[in-house]
This record gives structure tokens, sequence and C-alpha cells, in this order.
């Protein structure tokens, strides 16, 4: 049982420079938990802090209650599996994989068993022998997870580790990932700014803007009920609109759309896959390009002022640039000053 | 087949057979310059040294200046010191400069650039200021002297015209190259793999001993082959700090050949001299090729 407690962490750089900012998190036994946030949104500095690599300014950090908040990395129970892999390369896997057993002052014999043991986990038996600049980024990867499950930490911390590998390689390794996450039940935190590796991996995500949290929830509810324009925008696509609301009736140009809350500003916020088209002169709005994936089509629209807008569509030969259409939201939600005020499904 | 397709499947880097006469051009000059002012005067030193005149005139192989070098005690205390120097030198900017190295590299902030400053400022000094600087503060009656003396305490025993003298000058007139080198080597460690290292667990002697200088020993070897090759070759230092006797080879070749007026002598102590310095340039050269192999 490891449970990470996060309490009311903050980092404050030199020059008054808010890096995490009173960040706090609970992190059940087995739970992997993604760290989700555009580029200087803390949550690298968050996942160092966590590791001991960056001391916190303030706030208390525990595992399974106890305090590790100022204790160095190499006495805390968590392993690190960096971006950049960061591989010895003077050292091969075997090797890469023992140093941390060799420094506990295990058995030669006990070494060999557990690194064995490992690299058939990460599906590199018999690679022992081979030296880092043989492998390829993915087994290379892979090598670096298995360097950090070796020593069995109580709270796994990923920081990008898929970064710098390609598209297809990406999605292979995540799904390897999250398996061997789930088979070994390890406490694991996660840090990417690739919506796509949380949304297919995390148990929950945490959405973070400038050293913040904006959202903490299970990855569907993050798509489909953002609490935030900021969460809005940042996951997946989003139609944001800005316009008014009049007596129950949202109002953007020629685009008008039932919306029951208070008269005043507000954000309508629509899903590509949200937004259905019918062919009308002159329309709501007016087809400015047509991209057919196979799959599905995006049709990129202009509103009479300008404002772009996107709709999914199924069969996109229907559609030609410079054609008008209606739009018909079948599910919005709306925000004011920062916060959702309303959402449902029309 | 269109030009576009002809153009795109042209290489980026052209390796025909066309190209090959310039790219042999562009190095003809330094290779030329080279095999004129240094391959040829080292083999015109080693021939003039083994082929030399007998009291006939008769022109045939002899290892007699060699034997002469090896046999004359003076000579063999000038090379004794010279190499005394020299790995003292090497063990001292070794000592001194790879913890400045360690620190400049793995530190932040305006004090590591001012340290760097300082520690390459000594490269932007010549070596004859270096040498008047040193006497005036460590000679005898120099400022060393006049500060104890004003504490009442005892005058030091000064390193000027014994053998530490030009040890303290070299090092000092060598610290830049070592330090820039060694940094060189250093930038090469990323602070992740050193992250990784204390995250299994190592202390921080461990990730030195276990991470950081298996991956600058290449670095280590160049700086000290370089240091070693100049300070077992120098002149203006140990001629201006070091004794008279034993000296070292640089002043010895100097006075062999001007005041003893003995020219095969001093080339035989040339040839000596660039003997002991082809070994350290084999370490360079062996520590540059095991880094292009990789």
């Amino acid at each position: 049982m490891s449970v990470l407690k996060i309490t009311d962490v903050s980092k404050v750089f030199a020059g008054n420079t808010v890096a995490v900012d009173k960040f706090s998190l609970d992190v059940a036994d087995g739970e992997l938990v993604c760290l989700l946030g555009p580029s200087g949104s803390g949550k690298s500095t968050l996942l160092r802090m966590v590791g001991g690599f960056e001391r916190p300014s303030g706030g208390v950090i525990t595992i399974d209650g106890e305090e590790i908040t100022h204790l160095s990395p190499e006495k805390r129970p968590t392993g690190m599996v960096f971006q950049s892999h960061a591989l010895w390369t003077h050292m091969n896997v075997f090797k890469n994989l023992a140093f941390g057993l060799k420094l506990r002052r295990l058995p030669a014999d006990e070494i060999k068993r557990k690194v064995e043991a490992v690299l058939e986990l990460v599906g590199l038996a018999g690679y022992g022998n081979r030296l880092t600049h043989q492998l390829s980024g993915g087994q290379q990867q892979r090598v670096a997870l298995a360097r950090s499950l070796v020593l069995e930490p109580k709270i796994l911390l990923l920081d990008e580790p898929f970064a710098s590998l390609d598209q297809h390689l990406r999605e292979r390794l995540r799904e390897e990932v999250r398996d061997i996450q789930q088979r070994l039940k390890i406490t694991t935190l996660f840090v990417t700014h690739g919506q796509d590796e949380a949304l297919s991996m995390a148990d929950r995500i945490v959405v973070m803007r400038d050293g913040r949290t904006e959202q903490i929830d299970r990855p569907d509810v993050v798509y489909r009920d953002p609490k935030t324009p900021f969460v809005a925008g940042f996951i997946g696509t989003m139609n944001l609109i800005e316009g008014t609301v009049s007596n129950g009736v949202f109002i953007r140009d020629s685009l008008r759309v039932p919306l029951p809350i208070a008269d005043g500003p507000a954000i309508l916020a629509i899903r590509p896959e949200s937004l259905d088209l019918v062919a009308a002169e002159p329309g709501m709005a007016r087809v400015h390009r047509v991209t057919d994936y196979g799959t599905h089509g995006l049709v990129d629209l202009d509103l009479p002022d300008g404002e772009r807008i996107k709709s999914m569509v199924s069969h996109p030969d229907l559609f030609k640039a410079g054609q008008g259409v209606d739009l018909n939201p079948t599910a919005i939600a709306a925000f004011r000053d920062k916060m959702q005020v309303y959402r449902s499904q029309t | 087949m269109t030009d576009t397709v002809v153009t795109a499947q042209r290489p980026l880097l052209e390796t025909s057979e066309r190209r090959r006469p310039v790219g042999l051009l562009l190095v003809a000059i330094p290779v030329f310059l080279i095999a004129w002012l240094i391959i040829w005067p080292i083999i015109n030193a080693i021939g003039r040294t083994l082929w030399r005149a007998d009291a006939n005139g008769d022109v045939g192989f002899t290892i007699a200046s060699y034997v002469k070098f090896f046999s004359d005690q003076y000579s063999v205390d000038n090379l004794a010191v010279t190499l005394w120097t020299t790995g003292m030198c090497a063990l001292f900017l070794l000592v001194i400069c790879l913890p400045i190295a360690l620190y400049l590299r793995f530190s932040a902030g305006r004090l590591p650039a001012y340290v760097q400053a300082l520690a390459i400022f000594p490269m932007f000094v010549p070596s004859i200021i270096l040498a008047y600087a040193f006497i005036r503060v460590l000679g005898p009656n120099g400022m060393a002297d006049i500060l104890l003396n004003s504490v009442g305490l005892p005058k030091i025993r000064t390193p000027y015209l014994t053998p530490w003298g030009p040890v303290i000058g070299l090092v000092w007139d060598n610290i830049p190259l070592t330090i820039l080198i060694l940094l060189s080597g250093l930038g090469g460690v990323s602070n992740q793999s050193i992250e990784a290292a204390r995250d299994v667990g190592a202390k921080r002697y461990q990730v030195f001993w276990h991470i950081i200088l298996p991956r600058i020993t290449n670095s280590i070897l160049v700086a000290l082959s370089f240091s070693i090759l100049g300070i077992f070759s120098s002149f203006t230092l140990p001629y201006l700090l070091g004794p008279a006797s034993p000296e070292m080879m640089g002043p010895f070749m100097q006075r062999t050949f001007r005041e003893v007026n003995d020219p095969i002598g001093a080339i035989t102590q040339a040839v000596i001299t660039f003997g002991f310095c082809i070994v350290f340039g084999l370490f360079y050269v062996r520590s540059v090729a095991r880094n292009q192999g990789k």
C-alpha cells in the first residue's frame, strides 16, 4: 500500500517566479494520476519536488504518512523515469539496472535474478549485455522504466517519458506501461503535455495552469464536463465562442443558442462532434474549408464576424467551401467568470 | 523522371568522385605545412643524430650522441627533473582543476561566472609577466615575506630558484586550458543522468565515482596530454623560476646550443624530449579516436 499525499506545496524560483502555487493532491494506492498542462504550468517542477530534485518553498509531501518533503532523492522511496531516458552510456543494460541494487549491497545472485525478472517484464529478456546505444529509442525507454522498477519503488514518477518517441511507438509504449503499472499495482504520477496520453492512461487527470490546479477528475469527466474555459480549450478540440446571453438565448452575431442562465456575457463551449450542420443559405456560418480524414471530416466554419469554429461531420463530401450552413449544437456548456455555469445535452 | 524527383534523389552531402579533388585540395595546404614545419624537422633531427660523420668524415649509423646523453649524470638529472616537474604539474592540475570544473559545470549564478573568469584569466597573462609576478610575491623579500614579517612571523622558504618554482608557475599557466577541456567533457554528462543516479540511491561521491568520472576519463586524458606536452618542452617559466642545476630540458637545450655550442647535443636532447612527448601525444590521439569511434 503506497499513498502519495501532496499538501499546499509551492515552489518559488529566484526572481519571485511562482512555478507551483499551493498545490494539493492525494494519489491513492495503485492509482495512475496524470499531471497535464501546457509548458510552464509547473507539472514537471511538481514531479521533481516529489522526486526530491527540487526543494519545495512550502507545503508537505508524504508517502504512506511519512514526510519526505526535505529528503534527498537517494533517500526517497520513489523511482523516476526521465524524458531523455538518462541511461548511463558507459554501462550496458544489465549494469544500468544493477547499479541501484549494488548500491543497496544486495548479493550478486539476487541482483542477477531481479534484473532478469524486470527485463522479462519490460520485454527485453536477453538484452542485458547490449550497450545502450545499440538499442532503439523505445528499447532505451523500456530500460529506463526497468531501472526504476527493479528497485521496487513505492511511487513511480514518469516525466514525459514518451516525448522523444515517434507517434506509433508512443502509442504502443503507453499501452505497455499502463499494463505493467496495473500488473504491479504501483502508485504512479505521470507528467505529460499530451492529452492523448493522459486520456488513455490515467485513472485521474490533474489539469494544471500557472502552477495551480484547474481540475482533477477522471479522463472522461475532464473531457465531457470541463469546469473552466481553460480545461475546455486545453483538452481536445473545443469551440469557445464569446457572446451575450439575453432572455435565455446566447447571441453571437447570427448564432443563437438557447442558454438558460442569467443575462450577461458568457462563453459558449461546443465540441466539434457536438455541432451538427444543416445546409442553409445564407445560414448562420459559411464553410471555409473541409478536411477529409477518412473516418470523419472536419469542417472549418466562419461566423459572419470572422470568428472561426469547427464541426466534425461523418460525411465531409456533403459540404464544400463557401457553402452556407445553420449550426445545431447537440451538447453545450457555458462559462462565466472562468467557471462553468451551465452544461446540457440538447 | 521529373526534375523535382531527380533533385530530391541527390544526397545532401555530395560524395561523388567529382568532388573528391576539391576536398583533397582543402586539406593539402595544412598537410603540406605540417609536413614542412613539423614532420620534416623531426625526421631531420633524428637523422642528424643517428647518421653522423666519424673522424674520417665517413657518414654512418651511430647512437653515440644518445649514449653520451644517458651516460652523462647531469643530462639524466635534467631529464629526471623535467619528468618530475611534468608529473607534479599533471597531479596538481588534476587536483586543482577537476573540482573547479565540477563546480562550474554544476553551479549556476553570478559567483560561478566570476570563478570561471578568474580561472581563465591566466590564459591572457604572458609567461614572462607571470614569472615576474611570482618573483615579486613569492621570491626573497617578496610580498608574502613582507606580510609575514609585518605580523611578526618568520619568512617563507621561497620556492623561487627551486624545482617547485617552475611547478607553481606552470600549474598556474596551464589551469585555463585544463579547465576548459574538463568543462567540455563535463558538458557531455547530462543533468538527468546524474539525477537518475541519485534517484536509484547514489550519494554524491558515488555519483562522481560511478557516473561522472567514467564519462570524462577521455577529457582528463586529453587535458593532461595537452598540458604535459606544453610543460615538458616549456622554456620561459623553468628558465626564469627554476634552479640552475638540475634544469628542465627547455633551458638545457638552449644552453647546450648557445653556450656550450653543441648543436648535436641539443638536437639529441630535443629528440629525447620529443620521444617522451610523443607518448602523451599518442594518448591524445587514442582518446580522440575512441571518441570518434563512439
